[in-house]
């Protein structure tokens, strides 16, 4: 999938879109420096419904922002160079505009439906982003995974915030944070605590649904770049961090956060050490990293607030930019195989430099580990046992988040070129500007790291209100980092050496794969499939008789329903009307004619019988006082016969086949002939309610001019309805036209 | 009510079922005539008939006499046995063709619509 011999695809750039970010970037700069955090909107909406467009800005909510806009605007400068020879760049571009506006909303909304629609807003963008390339299976297969996982997640959460506003009583985050620590003792809140992490893991890809966003990466690379690793994937640990203030000092919430982090951190780690397509190895790494963030947030100290939001800065600050050095080096040598790619320092000096100076701040200068590393060593220091523990895996993560850096900045450009010189080219200035350019930001923080002091600072407060004025230069303590970065160092080393070693060793692990959670997804997805074929051919067979077996049996069971649930009074009542002769001999006729069409073996005889039946109720009808409906019934009788006479040749001269007589229609015909029976004896036992007859007969002269009160309701109090009416009778001969017309020519179309 | 009246609506219903639930096209189709026919006359017979006065208002009077018959199940079967009428004759075009494509009276095995899955999961294919 080389793009290296295509051309340009016509068209614009959509370079100037990079200016949507920017504005917005300089706009939230602009605030900041005018006005106190936290800003504050509240415009009713649907307020039935508790629905308010409430949104609130505060300096975790900022940071976010900043991340969205800043890193926003140099993601699209290098969509704008990855994707110029994509026909279809328009599309994605427009997606990539709306997942960032539905980012802004759900880390601004203060409302907790407002944050529910936006954070599912960003899961359906991010199904479009992830399936753009939706001519491979692939890429479709990983865009249904991110959306069934990270949707499914998201109505949990929708559960358990719906559950903390009834438990709380407001429907705004700010209100239940606020609320926070009356709710302990409510019995529901470890359901609603529930509930909201698995929205927050699943979106974070913690353990056990990490393994969403590694597939995600068939996504084109500007938006791994973007959603899956500076934004997105972080909107869980906002979640977190943005809760952690009202449910910190909860031993549930803080076992939840850093025993799933913990198991995220390492084994992602672990299976980041299995991949050999860098971007997927990157991927794993920014599963491990947020492993580590959610780990931070569940620490109780306040250093970890700050140690979380430094992290998240400084990890968006260095991934999205390894993610575009993976990016521009598939685009230049057509593959990702860090099997394949060596030496490419000569070829691609630019590149290089940007994943030298990103690895650098990956491995662990100040702003990103350190802090980690000293936060978590004191809080081990000073805590329980458990912590210890913690510690440890931290300081493996961390060396392999080393190796990782290693592998991507160092291994794929030193060493000799493997593939030929003239296959491999640099990139085009917009795919070297945007990574280096975040770098050479990401440097300047690291090197002066009171330069964000402000903006994190108010950050950390929001996730923890505790924390004291402290200043980030000021903050670490220089001798246990330096013991902290020191070991991780060697080790990570050690692994960057040992990588390909440990890649064939740890292929033993593949036999575990089929018991992992992904491999359950595929199995749940593939049960679904299997249930909805099974049971759709089961209702759907093909077979006419069982849709109208199944039809009639589900009705008189609703009959029946109905019958035990009526309190209903069987009394025959014996009255004759005036002819009774002739209401006798219209049964009579009623009678045969039904028996006889059941039972006879030639399609005319079962006409003419059905014909019968017609006849009786026109009888009846004559001498019942409804001479209309007498005449219409004889002339739809007549007419009848005669469009059945003139089909009746197409259905073939031979004799009907006797029909056995099977129980199930027996027994079907026998229910719905008592059913009626009862439903009838039932008719009769209940008072006849006259208003409308009474209504009709008192208007029918005075308001509508005629005398034939039935003729009057059809033409006159009803005639929408005999409109309808007359459409049928002319839409059955439309359909029948076409029919008729295969019928005539003797031909099936 | 009277009783006969109830007796022949129910045996024609159950007559009704009978033919519906057949394998054969033609008596499906006469089957629905004789289901429409009963179900007008359940309708009917809900008001109670008994009299011969029409529901019609005589010359010199202004409104209905109160033994006429009730006007509003009447305008009610009126339009079901037209729209009935339209139903049937479609159905017994629609049956002669379907008769007619697949060389087949059974209603069963009138299943071009709907053929037999081949994969165990996916719909299966319709042949042009």
């Amino acid at each position: 999938m080389s793009h290296a011999n295509h051309s340009e695809a016509g068209g614009p750039t959509y370079l100037w879109l990079a200016a949507v970010p920017l504005s917005l970037f300089l706009l939230l700069v602009w605030g900041l420096s005018r006005h106190d955090l936290p800003w504050h909107v509240d415009t009713p909406w649907v307020p039935s419904l508790g629905l308010s467009l409430a949104f609130r800005i505060d300096g975790l909510g900022a940071l976010m922002l900043a991340l969205i806009t800043g890193i926003g605007t140099w993601v699209f400068v290098y969509a704008s160079g990855y994707l110029a020879h994509e026909p279809r760049r328009g599309q994605l571009f427009t997606v990539l505009i709306l997942f960032m506006l539905a980012m802004i909303g759900a880390v601004t909304a203060d409302n907790l439906l407002l944050l529910f629609l936006f954070w599912e807003l960003t899961s359906i963008t991010s199904f479009l982003l992830v399936g753009f390339n939706h001519e491979q299976a692939e890429a479709r297969a990983a865009s249904r995974q991110a959306l069934l996982v990270t949707m499914g997640g998201g109505l949990a959460m929708l559960g358990g915030l719906v559950l903390l506003g009834q438990m709380a009583g407001t429907w705004t985050l700010s209100g239940i944070v606020a609320a926070g620590p009356t709710l302990a003792n409510d019995p529901r809140l470890p359901y609603a605590l529930v509930l909201v992490l698995l929205g927050a893991f699943t979106k974070s890809a913690q353990f056990p649904f990490h393994f969403w966003l590694p597939n995600a990466m068939s996504a084109p690379t500007p938006v791994s770049a973007y959603l899956h690793s500076a934004t997105m994937v972080k909107l869980g640990i906002y979640l977190m961090a943005r809760l952690d203030p009202a449910f910190n000092d909860l031993l549930f919430w803080e076992v939840m956060l850093i025993g799933s982090g913990t198991v995220t951190a390492v084994w992602a780690a672990v299976l980041a050490l299995r991949e050999r397509d860098l971007k997927r190895i990157l991927a794993r790494s920014t599963v491990s990293a947020l492993g580590t963030m959610t780990l931070l947030i569940g620490l109780p100290s306040a250093g970890a607030g700050l140690a979380v939001v430094a992290f998240m800065f400084a990890h968006a600050l260095y991934k999205a930019p390894l993610f575009m050095v993976a990016g521009n080096i598939d685009h230049a040598t057509g593959t990702r195989n860090i099997g394949q790619l060596m030496g490419l320092r000569r070829a691609m000096p630019w590149t290089a430099a940007a994943a030298v100076l990103a690895g650098l701040s990956m491995a662990g200068l100040p702003l990103s580990f350190g802090f980690v590393a000293k936060d978590i060593i004191a809080v081990a220091k000073a805590e329980s046992e458990i912590f210890t523990l913690v510690s440890y895996a931290t300081v493996l993560v961390n060396a392999v988040a080393i190796a990782v850096a290693g592998v991507a900045a160092v291994r794929v450009f030193w060493g000799p070129l493997e593939l030929p010189r003239n296959q491999v080219h640099e990139v085009s200035w917009r795919m070297l500007l945007p990574p280096l350019a975040i770098v050479f930001l990401g440097m300047e923080f690291e090197f002066f790291p009171a330069l964000a002091d402000p903006l994190l600072l108010a950050a950390a407060r929001s996730i923890a209100p505790g924390l004291g004025e402290v200043s980030l230069s000021a903050a670490y303590d220089l001798e246990a980092l330096l013991s902290a970065t020191g070991i991780t160092a060697l080790i990570g080393l050690l692994f960057f050496l040992a990588w390909d070693r440990m890649h064939e060793a740890l292929h033993t692990l593949n036999r575990f794969d089929r018991y992992g959670p992904a491999a359950l997804y595929d199995r749940l997805l593939h049960g679904l499939a299997r249930i909805a074929a099974w049971h759709t051919r089961h209702l759907q067979h093909g077979r006419v008789s069982g849709y109208l077996q199944l039809t009639l049996a589900a009705l008189l069971s609703m009959g029946m329903f109905g019958w035990l649930h009526t309190n209903s009074r069987l009394e025959l009542t014996w009255d004759w009307p005036d002819h009774a002769w002739a209401w006798a001999v219209a049964c009579l006729l009623l009678v045969a004619g039904a028996a006889a069409a059941a039972t006879l073996r030639t399609r005319i005889a079962v006409l003419m019988a059905s014909g019968l039946v017609g006849y009786g109720s026109a009888v009846l009808f004559l001498f019942a006082g409804a001479p209309d409906l007498a005449l219409t019934q004889f002339a739809v009788e007549t007419v009848l016969v005669v469009v059945a006479a003139s089909v009746l040749p197409h259905y073939g001269t031979a004799p009907l086949q006797q029909e056995p007589l099977r129980a199930s229609s027996g027994v079907l015909a026998a229910a719905a002939g008592i059913g009626v029976f009862l439903l009838l004896v039932h008719l009769s036992n209940l008072p006849v309610n006259g208003e409308l007859a009474e209504w009709f007969g008192r208007t029918s002269l005075a308001e509508a001019r005629g005398r034939n009160v039935v003729n009057v309701i059809i033409v006159d109090f009803r005639a929408l309805d005999t409109l309808g009416e007359i459409a049928v009778v002319a839409f059955s001969l439309l359909a029948a036209l076409p029919l008729l017309a295969g019928l005539r020519k003797g031909r099936v179309p | 009510m009277s009783l006969i009246l109830m007796l022949a609506i129910s045996i024609a219903v159950a007559a009704g079922v009978l033919l519906v639930l057949s394998r054969d096209v033609f008596r499906l189709i006469v089957g629905l005539a004789v289901l429409g026919s009963a179900t007008n006359l359940i309708v009917f017979a809900a008001a109670r008939p008994g009299g011969l006065i029409p529901a019609v208002i005589e010359a010199g009077a202004t409104q209905l006499p109160a033994a006429a018959a009730n006007p509003l199940p009447q305008a009610l079967v009126l339009t079901a046995i037209v729209i009935g009428f339209a139903l049937l004759c479609f159905a017994l075009v629609l049956g002669a063709y379907l008769v007619r494509q697949g060389g087949q009276q059974n209603v069963d095995r009138l299943a071009a619509a709907e053929p037999a899955a081949t994969d165990p999961v996916k719909p299966p294919v319709l042949e042009q």
